[in-house]
């Protein structure tokens, strides 16, 4: 009995209690949703906090859903947020305050619209009245009308063609037609209306006639200057312009400040992406600090000839981005690279030190100049003090790791480098190369030059856009051709040859490391990056340079 | 008469294009703190070492308030200079609270050891103090006056010479017009 009373308790509790329940948790989060969607994300401006997939939307959600459950309103909520990012955050500004001209200037502009189009229709529709008022002709003078019904008219000899002829036939028919006309209306034949209006029209196209006559030379011209001048004359007469004046300098000068605006603003916020994580806007748009769409461009070029190995190009590039932007950092830290390859610490120092004096953090300047302190210099001391500012600047990570790395490496006193980075081939360990063979595609071995030099050239996988790690250069190659690289090619004293890197081959035409030249042919080896110690990183040289 | 129309054209398009050149010249990114000149909201965040600590038991002097993330480049870059700036009034009645928020608890530990932090630092778990002060781009620094109303704003990268000039406004209870503006790095 007991029981049968409790299973009815529950059954009553399934049937009534779960439904109500499991309707509140739905019910939540849709109301959840609804007020998050009306709120901005301040990661990813331009989806609501509903939308957008970021920890801090996640995170203001749970405060929404956490405000919902308390009990607030939407506005309550809604205001909770304005007053902690201001009303930037709502998605659909207030209707109250200067907010509210967003709302209501929409209308004005709709409004304003609406009668300005109606004032257009009512315009055109009063010029085609008054156009169509004036298609009836106007009556004519006395003196005219006695012209045309002269009665000793001209009679053109019948086989004369020329336009007086026709016009003086054209006189003769109208004057007919206007007697007849008379005619008619005297015995009663056309209505009043009728008569005046035919008449009307027979006496304008007399007067026409008698006007083109009068205008007309007396002597007898020919049918083809007769028509000559009557294109001349249609070409010689004004053209009726659709247009007033003001409305053509209005037009004009509209015209002219949406192309500056256009022209000005849009060349200045767009320029070419400099990185994965640049915006084409750059910092024009975010205001951060002057951008020059010229300098970014040429910049980019420089860097992509940099990566390339085209210094000469990347050269002109940086020198360009220079002239219009003297204390850029990025162009200074490139000549630095540029002047280190080639030697120069000297010259590299000075560049990385101009890139610092205009931004003291920047990590390619700090990594730069400590390079050639450490490498150039063998200043140790000064190598470790930029080092370990850098690797203070520098958030955990595989650039952090290679900072520590050759952080470790420098010795604690002036000298030599730890044996650990020895370049000494000796110090290598036999098992630290990488090995192959390099073979031509079949189809290209007629494009082979006997004076082309072979450039063997491996990049750290992690420093995809730095200098070459390491390069080998065979003069005169014969193909099938083995090749090892090791600590011995390594481009910088005291770079360890290690870790995953990308093997690139190059067969030069003139030569010359740093250019590449259209017919020179490339390859790779197919399974990039080779972990040192491959042996069988083989490269076949398929691509010709175009 | 085509003055008069010329006129009325250009009073009607000057408008539209000096609100184009306007647009342009903004910041879409940056937003405007609400919160300069009005009372901190009260908080309570559980610091590193576990003890827990109130902005109310802050109450009377003059607070430095830092959110950071050890993945934000940017506050990196000043931490040292806070550090300097927390050694130079350690001894005043001024106190730093560092906030770490999107942070893993390791991360932030290794931020604070690594840079030898010594002053007060705990972590927003939840995100719920990060939203109470508008937080949006990391580093950002709040200055509380002892009467626990702010009085400057920072978004990004702060000095050390900021750092304590605007720490004698808030302890006089001087605050700023507008907020200041340095290399910042978006939330996440």
């Amino acid at each position: 009995m007991l029981f049968s009373k409790l299973f009815v308790l529950y059954v009553l509790l399934v049937l009534f209690r779960s439904p109500l329940f499991a309707a509140d948790v739905p019910d939540l989060e849709e109301r959840t949703r609804e007020i998050a969607s009306e709120l901005r994300c301040v990661v990813c401006q331009n989806l609501s906090v509903a939308d957008s997939p970021s920890e801090m939307a996640q995170q203001m959600r749970a405060i929404v859903r956490e405000q919902v459950q308390a009990g607030k309103t939407a506005e309550q909520i809604q205001d909770f947020f304005v007053s902690k990012y201001g009303e930037w955050v709502l998605l659909k500004p207030k209707t109250t305050g200067f907010s509210a001209l967003l709302w209501i200037l929409p209308y004005v502009v709709l409004v304003i619209g609406v009668i300005a189009a109606l004032l257009f229709v009512r315009r055109i529709a009063a010029r085609k009245k008054l156009a169509k008022e004036s298609t009836v002709p106007a009556p004519i003078s006395d003196q005219t009308r006695s012209e045309l019904l002269r009665q000793d008219i001209e009679i053109p000899d019948i086989e004369d063609n020329s336009s007086r002829a026709e016009l003086l036939r054209e006189r003769a028919r109208l004057r007919s037609e206007l007697t007849e006309l008379d005619f008619d209306y005297q015995s009663g034949k056309l209505s009043e209306p009728d008569y005046q209006a035919l008449k009307r029209d027979v006496e304008a196209k007399g007067a026409g006639v008698i006007q083109q006559l009068t205008a007309l030379p007396a002597k007898t011209v020919t049918p083809a200057t007769a028509k000559a001048a009557r294109v001349k004359s249609v070409k010689d007469a004004p053209a009726p312009s659709r247009f007033r004046s003001w409305q053509i300098v209005t037009g004009g000068v509209f015209l002219l400040l949406f192309g500056l605006a256009l022209g000005v603003m849009l060349t200045k916020s767009i320029r070419p992406r400099q990185g994965e994580n640049d915006t084409m806007t750059g910092d024009f748009m975010t205001g951060t600090a002057p951008a020059n769409s010229e300098a970014g461009a040429a910049l980019a070029e420089g860097k992509q000839a940099f990566s390339r190995q085209e210094f000469p190009k990347a050269i002109e590039a940086l020198k360009k981005v220079l002239a219009t932007d003297p204390d850029n950092p990025e162009a200074h830290s490139y000549m630095g690279f540029i002047l280190m390859q080639a030697g120069h610490g000297d010259g590299a120092l000075l560049a990385f030190d101009k890139a610092l004096s205009r931004a003291p953090n920047f990590p390619m300047a700090l990594w730069g100049r400590g390079m050639v302190l450490y490498q150039d210099k063998k200043d140790f001391a000064g190598a470790r003090e930029v080092f370990e500012r850098l690797l203070k600047l520098v958030p955990p990570g595989e650039e952090r790791n290679e900072v520590a790395k050759v952080l470790a490496e420098i010795p604690t006193t002036s000298g030599m480098p730890k044996p650990s980075s020895a370049v000494a081939p000796a110090a290598t360990p036999s098992g630290q190369t990488i090995s192959g063979k390099i073979t031509i595609d079949a189809k290209l071995k007629d494009k082979i030059d006997p004076q082309a030099a072979l450039f063997i050239i491996a990049r750290s996988a992690a420093g995809a856009t730095g200098p070459p790690l390491a390069v080998k250069k065979i003069d005169n190659p014969t193909f099938p051709l083995n090749y090892s690289l090791s600590q011995e090619n390594v481009m910088m004293q005291g770079t360890p040859f290690t870790g995953k890197i990308n093997i690139v081959v190059r067969l030069d035409k003139d030569g010359n490391p740093t250019t590449r030249g259209a017919g020179d042919l490339i390859g790779e080896y197919k399974n990039n990056p080779a972990e040192v110690g491959t042996k069988n990183a083989d490269v076949i040289l398929d691509q010709v340079m175009q | 008469m085509p003055w008069r129309r010329l006129i009325i054209s250009f009073v009607i398009i000057a408008p539209i294009l000096a609100l184009l050149a306007f647009g342009f010249t903004r910041d879409a990114k940056y937003i405007t703190s609400p919160l300069l000149a009005k009372p901190a909201t009260p908080f309570s965040v559980t610091l590193f070492e576990g003890k827990n600590i109130t902005l109310e038991d802050l109450r009377g002097k003059a607070v430095f308030l830092n959110f950071w993330a050890s993945w934000c480049a940017p506050c990196r870059a000043e931490a040292h200079d806070l550090e300097a700036a927390w050694q130079r009034v350690k001894d005043k009645n001024m106190i730093f609270l560092g906030v770490a928020l999107q942070d893993s608890d390791q991360a932030s530990r290794d931020f604070l050891k690594e840079f030898n932090v010594t002053y007060p630092n705990g972590k927003d778990e939840s995100g719920k103090i990060a939203v109470d002060y508008g937080t949006w781009g990391i580093p950002e620094s709040f200055f509380i006056d002892p009467q626990g109303r702010i009085t400057y704003k920072h978004v990004g990268g702060i000095r050390a010479a900021l750092v304590l000039s605007k720490l004698e406004e808030a302890a006089k209870s001087i605050a700023s017009a507008q907020e200041g503006r340095g290399d910042y790095q978006g939330v996440r």
